[in-house]
């Protein structure tokens, strides 16, 4: 099971001289460090070996043994709810949670930990509820036993406005599973009374029935429907038409009219109204889970940066709130703390993971004099900081703030259907008036007249209107989820269609985000293998993301890496090596001249040069790039050819923003750019008139990814870009993106067509209406007609998705 | 015949508020909330209980 190389724990790779070899169950295994034998043994010794065969994370995980911060228990007491004396709650966010085994670890690993009572892990939100009891443990060991397993535990205490939004899903789901239940009851009672209508049916018994079907069709209306009839509400106030105003006032008038037949012995309508609340509602329900996620991204992002730390004063240490911090301050970060405000390091050389700010997953060295942002993680060692901005203004808050600012700018989109309703509604209400005046003229008994205008609200009832959106969004993003591509709402949807214009993130994005040599060039009379060879066993303890991608590509080669001597690291410039024959040197240019080494000019384009010297004569170079995804340019090229504008926005170097935009047939690029500029271009673009498209994938696309029309992220991106933005790919395949593309234009499509067929039965059914020729049961069914074609259009853009997917897919597949 | 209909109707009305009323205590219990995660627990196939056999099973 063990590769000779890699730990068996974190699956790193084992520099050789960190070897660490251990006996366990009479196995020899290989590890990396203490701590990967040590995670080992608790992982082992608790039985729960399998963990290694069902975990599946593609990078190695949170660097093992990297936590040390220490728990504060005061601060934690204020987030347990003490239930009675030996029971309280927690409630926690872990970080760090990957896959489904991570939650596996957690919850087995926990359950068992003695004082634990019970702890659910949230595989979604990675949020815990844990119950404990408070006489046999504390939050604090808790929480320092988790980090033990090496991820990262936050108190969290969820703010009104989340707390509000889960409590209105749920009760949506309530709403919507008590008109199911009652909508089939109803169902029953319609179809014995069709049946009479058809057969006959004694009166007595009718009756009967129709006083049933009232009972359960009241509290669909008055209680399932309330949201409707309070955004009706909201909209007259407001005067303005929208979609729930056009909803009521159908279901209204359907139930207030069987209400008076039922009184008066006609036929009732009490199905009609029942089956579009139920169907609007499940709708509703769909949209609502993606809007709940949306809105936690700011939270999540100001999380990011600790609300205490820890200030020297002098020699003594004081823990303080980050908000209290003022520049100048001076603050110790301990290795496994976040760091809390912006500052530059005074003492001390430690790894930081900044994968927060910059999407790269690999750790950089920082040192006495670098600056360092609030939100980074400390791995390595302790540091002496010193404070520049004080929170509200550091890094993190900045970005948060322009993400909130720009989803509170984003004005509302307005869907088809509400600008139909806007039109529809005053139409309606006023042909209903023009029928009773009419009516009245013509010295008809006031009933009459009354009757007239009644029905041709009711056969204006927005049945197939109400449908036409709702279910074309439903089977279209069914069609596209199973593709991987995750809609955030029917509104998405529907300006997806719209988008004429693609701005792309150039790192991670277009390109894979991970360096790789390109060319290796040898000086004359080295070969490629011994300038491989020499660089490995420099690069082999290294994390440096240049060296990940010099191993693979020795590795790719066949060259062992060995080690021989001692490697200095010298940050930001290379690696050097003493041993007994020779004097090895690795990195810059830069680096290399100013030891001394005389260097040939190269022709090295973008790409970026690493030279390897011995004993002062250079040896040769490698050209390392971020090579561009394999089908980047096949999905440029068809986003093309649909007719949408593409666009390269980067905050790389004009050079490589070129390199990359000529290769892939975008003419336009933008390169220099920071968070804020993207966000303003794109702002910029859309007065012009434009619907844009951002595809990006770090924290610093957040901003533009939620002013632009549709932010589009894919999986591997930063958390927060996908929390912020309204379309997801879950798998890293631009070709996804065309396909989003195409499905939404196929629905924008579908939604017009629907909204057609929905129109055309109005314009024949309220003429009728108005002049009084038309029998309530004919226009149920035309009725019945008109919804039945726009469910089945509907259906059928699901069967066009899949044709249009599988022919094309077909040849690549064979 | 009428009353034996209003006796069929009353009682798929009492089944059916049994069947609501338990789908309104699920959903107050929080069953809801998680909706990725039980399919992978689902194939968790290992004993809950601390010390069962399947804990020790060697692949």
């Amino acid at each position: 099971m063990s590769v000779p190389d890699t730990c068996i724990h974190c699956k790193l790779q084992i520099p050789p001289a960190d070897l660490v070899i251990d006996q366990i169950d009479g196995k020899e295994l290989h590890f990396c460090c203490r701590g990967c034998q040590g995670v080992y043994r608790i992982i082992s010794g608790a039985g729960l070996n399998s963990f290694y065969q069902r975990r599946d994370w593609p990078e190695a995980g949170i660097p093992p043994g990297a936590f040390e911060s220490r728990f504060d228990e005061a601060q934690l007491s204020g987030h347990v709810m003490t239930l009675d004396p030996t029971s309280a709650e927690i409630s926690l966010v872990i970080e760090g949670i990957r896959c489904a085994s991570c939650v596996w670890l957690l919850e087995k690993l926990l359950a068992r930990e003695p004082g634990i009572d019970s702890v659910r892990v949230n595989y979604g939100t990675h949020r815990a509820q844990l119950r404990f009891n408070p006489q046999e443990t504390s939050p604090a060991s808790i929480f320092a036993y988790i980090s033990r397993l090496g991820y990262l535990p936050h108190p969290f205490t969820s703010g009104a406005a989340q707390q509000a939004a889960a409590r209105e899903q749920r009760s949506l789901l309530i709403r919507f599973g008590t008109a199911a239940f009652l909508s089939m009851q109803l169902m029953g009672f319609s179809l014995a009374l069709y049946g009479g209508y058809f057969h006959g049916i004694d009166p007595g018994i009718r009756q009967m029935i129709q006083y049933f079907a009232a009972a359960v069709t009241t509290p669909v209306i008055f209680y399932s429907g309330w949201p409707f009839l309070a955004g009706a509400w909201r909209s007259l106030k407001n005067r303005a038409p929208s979609m729930d105003l056009l909803i009521s006032l159908g279901v209204l008038t359907a139930y207030g009219y069987s209400i008076s037949a039922l009184l008066t012995g006609g036929e009732v309508y009490f199905d009609t109204a029942a089956m579009i609340v139920t169907l609007i509602l499940l709708g509703r329900l769909f949209e609502g889970s993606a809007r709940t996620r949306a809105i936690s991204g700011i939270d999540k992002l100001l999380q990011l940066a600790p609300d205490s730390a820890t200030r020297l004063n002098g020699e003594e240490l004081e823990i303080v709130a980050s908000a209290s911090l003022v520049p100048g301050d001076t603050i110790l970060v301990r290795p496994g703390e976040r760091i809390p405000v912006d500052g530059r390091i005074s003492d001390g050389i430690t790894e930081l993971d900044e994968s927060t700010i910059s999407g790269e997953a690999m750790p950089v060295m920082r040192r006495q004099g670098d600056s360092a942002a609030a939100g980074t993680l400390n791995l390595t060692a302790s540091i002496k900081l010193i404070v520049e901005r004080v929170a509200a203004e550091s890094f993190i808050a900045r970005i948060a703030r322009m993400v909130e600012d720009a989803q509170n700018r984003k004005a509302p989109i307005q869907s088809l259907a509400d600008r139909v309703a806007t039109l529809f509604v005053p139409l309606v209400t006023l042909v209903a008036a023009g029928t009773w005046v009419f009516w009245l003229s013509r010295e008809v008994p006031h009933a009459e007249a009354l009757l007239n205008a009644v029905s041709v609200l009711i056969v204006a009832c927005p049945c197939a209107l109400g449908l036409a959106t709702p279910t074309a969004v439903l089977v279209a993003s069914g069609s596209a989820a199973a593709r991987g591509i995750l809609f955030r709402g029917g509104d998405i949807l529907e300006m997806a269609g719209r988008v004429n214009l693609v701005a792309f993130d150039k790192t991670g994005t277009l390109t894979l985000g991970r360096p790789t040599v390109a060319e290796v060039l040898p000086a004359p009379g080295q070969s490629v293998a011994g300038i491989l060879a020499l660089a490995g066993q420099l690069e082999s303890g290294s994390s440096h993301p240049l060296a990940r991608g010099i191993m693979a590509r020795a590795k790719a080669e066949g060259v062992p890496p060995r080690t021989t001597g001692s490697v200095v690291t010298i940050p930001g410039r290379g690696l050097q090596m003493t041993s007994a024959d020779a004097d090895v040197l690795i990195g810059s240019r830069t680096f290399l001249e100013e030891n001394g080494v005389e260097l040939p000019t190269l022709d090295s384009g973008a790409m970026t040069e690493v030279h390897v010297s011995r004993n002062g004569s250079w040896q040769g170079a490698l050209l390392v790039q971020d090579p561009l995804r394999d089908e980047a340019l096949e999905a440029v090229t068809k986003l093309q050819q649909m007719g949408l504008g593409t666009v390269l926005l980067t905050g790389d170097r004009a050079e490589t923003a070129g390199q990359v935009g000529t290769s892939l047939a975008i003419s336009d690029y933008l390169a220099d750019l920071s968070p804020a500029d993207k966000a303003a271009w794109i702002r910029a673009r859309q007065r012009a008139g434009g619907t844009i498209m951002m595809v990006g994938d770090g924290i610093n696309d957040a901003p533009a990814l939620s002013i632009a029309d549709v932010g589009c992220a894919m999986a591997g991106g930063t958390d927060i870009a996908l929390e912020t933005s309204d379309l997801v790919l879950t798998r890293p395949a631009l070709g996804r993106l065309y396909e989003a593309v195409f499905i939404a234009r196929l629905t924008l499509q579908t939604i017009r067509q629907n909204l057609f067929w929905a129109f055309s039965y109005n314009l024949v059914t309220i003429p009728l209406a108005a002049s009084g020729q038309l029998a309530p049961v004919w226009a149920a069914v035309a009725m019945a007609c008109s919804s039945v074609l726009v469910v089945s259009n509907s259906l059928h853009l699901g069967r066009r998705v899949r044709h249009a997917f599988s022919v094309a897919s077909r040849p690549e597949n064979n | 015949m009428q009353k034996s209909i209003i006796i069929l109707i009353l009682l798929s009305l009492c089944i059916g508020t049994g069947a609501w009323l338990f789908f309104i205590w699920t959903v107050k219990r929080g069953d809801f909330d998680d909706i990725e995660g039980p399919k992978y627990r689902m194939l968790d196939d290992e004993e809950d209980d601390q010390n069962a056999p399947g804990d020790h099973r060697e692949p």
